[in-house]
């Protein structure tokens, strides 16, 4: 089968900084929006720009993404000629090992791309909460003659060690490149989104290989920039890099303010809502006549009998007489029993808040075992974790997934704590 | 359950519905914000475990065809499972609408005969009720019964329902459709069990006779002259058979007597849900004592309501004892008390619709509307500022033109 083009997305990233809610799940499969999960974009985007197949690269614990992608119905990438492949680390005679870099997994599966002689291979990450339409990249690509095209988007200059730093002429023709450096002239930052026409691409990822190389901001890109034509594409939408818990929080944040620039509606995002576990399965919202709800997002199958203030719940979440939750994010069925009080904190799924336990309060001290991490104050609850009746956890704190706090052991958990 | 084949009764039309059921078949009415009535005998005869189910509808069915789609939704799907829309169809010989639920399942002996199951279970769609119907079926073959009629205890005796009087062995010893004076506080819930060749004769009968209603023809008959059980079923049931009975079951969701959740209620989500891309709710108002679902956005005031997706309520308005239908927009100001309003309508702002005039029963209809509910239809556009009183039947893509509109009024 031919194609034009085909899509590439890398899915397997750790995305550590996300501390506990990606202790159990890939950075991709992470909930946003209450009942999306963030590489809902990427796919979207795919399918909006009318690309038909799409190789998804696993590796870092990929079920829940595994289950969430399906055949790729929702997103309409099934049928006899459209498709999405889940592309997991896989032995071989030749070459079998774990994913060693971004480039490498797409290396490791060039067979795939070949299937399909496309022309260009659009490489994308399932990381980053935007709306693209990836025909004006491939435009541009086509426009310029270019070998490979980079998207990217300006960022602050105090954040550009986040990031590949790229300098263009007035072409847009990519001069400098360099991977997270400390300081920069420009503040042109990589998107991780690559247009690549397939031979280059092919020879050059084989080249890389010889020498080790394994990753396209380090390896690939400065290859290419030596003897092949590299443009960049600046992208000025919204766009997110939600790699931090703070970045995390507050882009959710953004899904409760018109200007926010986030418009998952209007940008046609579609997620698998068929999926055990979500809203397929469940009821509308029960609000009791004690309830007070304020400029929050509130899934399926919720009950709220409390009161929820600039708030995103994901679906199940029950919130009991008395309890109040303000600045939070809480995902599937975690239940906040009656007079406890969340504040700026993300509750992972099946958490079990006790009564009048207090979450998020006391002074803003930073997390002292993530320190860069976790100090603007929020606390983070992993999975199915319980807290006692009555106990207070401070601010920057992180609880880990299964943890049962018992009021006996924990009365008090100061600020920046891990437990 | 291989051995027993499910056919629900799903076509028919109820006048008492009013303009709710001008464009749909009562099974395909939304209820409880997001499934439809039909729903509940589906996940009941699914978690039965039966895997052939028959569907035997005739009006207007697209609602119906759309909303069972391939039968996935409760696990119709497979080798040896299937679910099957069963129209009246043309033929030789006999060939016609059908002319009652007998004739119904008469006309689709031969979908029948297909399966060689020894028993074939029939099941209005139009009762809400979890109910697990294996021990129906235990009861039915442990009796070795010819006929299982399935029975509820009723609060009032009212005269639109059969009753059975059911001796202590199980044996129905009496059966009257529609009585003056009824024999027994159990009432049929139009579930019947029969041994599948038992019913093919006595339907091959039937067809010879001029009327072919289960419940008034076939029971009533047979009960002297074979082996017919009364099995009782313990639990809620409830029925949407009037305007009054739809509001007040929808009502018992807010009341916490319908538990959807935990009876594992199965609805087709694609269509107007999924499908629709919808957001979670957003809710920034009083929202109390109320169902809310997706894609909702509420900044005014709901009390007492039910809210299917994609419903918008706008700052300054305030919706009462109310059911709206899916992607139905009140603006501003506007104020409801107990309306039901069907699918995108559109209220315009500073209306009031309903909350007075409920003593004024409708001029057309009498005790079919007499409560006080408000109905619009579907696609209801209400100009600005229109006043309209309580008891009032506005039919679907009705143009308003009239800035007050009278108590009991009727709309065409």
């Amino acid at each position: 089968m031919k194609k034009d083009v085909i899509a590439m997305l890398l899915a397997g990233g750790v995305g550590s900084r996300l501390n506990v809610l990606v202790r159990k799940r890939a950075k991709p499969a992470i909930p946003f929006g209450a009942i999306y999960r963030i590489i809902d974009f990427t796919m979207s985007n795919i399918a909006n720009s009318n690309i038909d197949v799409v190789g998804v690269l696993t590796q870092y614990k990929p079920l829940s993404l595994m289950e969430h992608i399906d055949g790729g119905q929702s997103w309409d990438l099934f049928g006899r000629t459209r498709l999405v492949e889940i592309l997991p680390p896989k032995t071989g005679e030749e070459i079998s090992d774990w994913y060693k870099g971004t480039s490498d997994a797409i290396f490791q599966n060039i067979g795939f791309v070949e299937d399909y002689s496309p022309e260009l291979v659009l490489v994308v990450s399932g990381d980053h909460i935007y709306a693209m339409n990836y025909h004006e990249v491939i435009a541009f690509h086509r426009d310029r003659k270019a070998d490979a095209t980079i998207c990217l988007i300006r960022v602050p200059h105090e954040d550009v060690h986040h990031f590949g730093i790229a300098e263009t002429d007035d072409q847009g023709r990519i001069t400098n490149w360099v991977e997270k450096p400390k300081i920069a002239r420009s503040n042109l930052a990589s998107m991780g989104i690559y247009v690549f026409n397939r031979n280059p691409l092919t020879k050059t990822l084989t080249e890389a290989a010889k020498k080790s190389g394994t990753d396209f901001a380090k390896d690939v890109i400065p290859r290419m920039l030596q003897k092949k034509r590299v443009y960049g594409f600046v992208y000025n939408g919204y766009w997110r890099d939600v790699g931090t818990i703070h970045s995390y929080w507050r882009t959710n944040m953004d899904m409760l303010r018109e200007d926010s620039g986030l418009r998952v509606k209007d940008w046609g995002i579609k997620t698998n809502q068929s999926t055990k576990g979500e809203v397929g399965d469940r009821s509308s919202t029960y609000i009791s006549g004690k309830a007070r709800i304020k400029n929050s997002l509130i899934a399926r199958g919720c009950m709220i009998e409390g009161e929820v203030t600039n708030s995103v719940l994901s679906p199940g979440v029950r919130v009991a007489r008395g309890a109040r939750v303000t600045d939070s994010i809480v995902f599937h069925d975690s239940s906040i029993d009656t007079h406890a009080l969340i504040q700026y904190s993300i509750v992972d799924k099946q958490v079990v808040i006790g009564d009048s336990a207090r979450i998020g309060i006391g002074d803003p001290a930073p997390n002292k075992t993530f320190p860069n991490h976790l100090s603007s104050g929020i606390t983070v609850i992993g999975k199915l974790a319980k807290i006692a009746p009555g106990i207070t956890i401070g601010k920057n704190c992180v609880i880990n997934p299964d943890v049962r706090l018992t009021s006996t052991k924990h009365k008090e958990i100061p600020s920046g704590s891990t437990i | 359950m291989s051995n027993v084949l499910g056919m629900v009764l799903a076509g028919g039309r109820v006048d008492e519905l009013l303009c709710l059921t001008e464009m749909r078949p009562k099974s395909a009415l939304p209820i409880f914000g997001t499934y439809r009535i039909i729903d509940f005998v589906l996940s009941n005869l699914m978690h039965a475990g039966i895997s052939n189910v028959g569907v035997l509808s005739q009006y207007r069915p697209y609602a119906l065809v759309r909303h069972i789609g391939t039968g996935e939704h409760w696990d119709f799907v497979g080798r040896s499972r299937g679910i099957r829309m069963l129209p009246p169809y043309r033929g030789f010989k006999a060939s016609d609408w059908y002319k009652g639920t007998a004739d119904a399942v008469y006309q689709n002996l031969s979908y029948i005969e297909h399966f060689d199951s020894a028993h074939l279970l029939i099941a209005s769609a139009d009762h809400v009720y979890r109910m697990d119907y294996r021990p129906f079926i235990q009861f039915h073959i442990e009796n070795n019964a010819d006929a299982s009629v399935c029975f509820v205890k009723t609060r009032k005796r009212s005269a639109r329902f059969g009753y059975g009087v059911i001796d202590r062995r199980g044996r129905l010893l009496d059966y009257q459709e529609k009585p003056t004076t009824p024999p027994s506080d159990w009432v049929s819930m139009t579930l019947y069990l029969f041994k599948t060749n038992f019913i093919t004769d006595i339907l091959q009968a039937n067809a010879e006779e001029s009327s072919h209603e289960f419940g008034r023809d076939i029971i009533p008959k047979i009960i002297s002259t074979s082996r017919i059980y009364g099995y009782k079923h313990r639990g809620y049931w409830a029925y949407a058979r009037t305007v009054n009975s739809y509001y007040n079951t929808n009502m018992d969701m807010i009341r916490k007597k319908v538990e959807l959740q935990s009876w594992q209620i199965r609805t087709n989500l694609l269509e107007r849900c999924t499908r629709a891309d919808r957001l979670p709710a957003y809710i920034d108002g009083g929202v109390t004592d109320s169902v809310i679902s997706e894609g909702c956005i509420v900044a005014g005031k709901v009390r007492n309501s039910l809210l299917s997706p994609g419903v918008i309520v706008a700052s300054g308005a305030e919706v009462y004892d109310s059911i709206i239908f899916h992607d139905t927009v009140v603006q501003k100001n506007s104020k409801l008390k107990k309306v039901i309003c069907d699918k995108d309508s559109v209220i315009g702002s500073e209306c009031v619709i309903g909350g007075f005039g409920d003593e004024v029963p409708s001029a057309e209809f009498g005790d079919l509307l007499d409560s006080g509910i408000t109905l619009l239809g579907r696609n209801t556009m209400v100009p600005d500022k229109t006043v309209i009183g309580a008891n009032t039947t506005v039919y679907s893509s009705t143009k308003i033109t009239a800035t007050c509109i009278a108590p009991g009024s009727t709309l065409r």
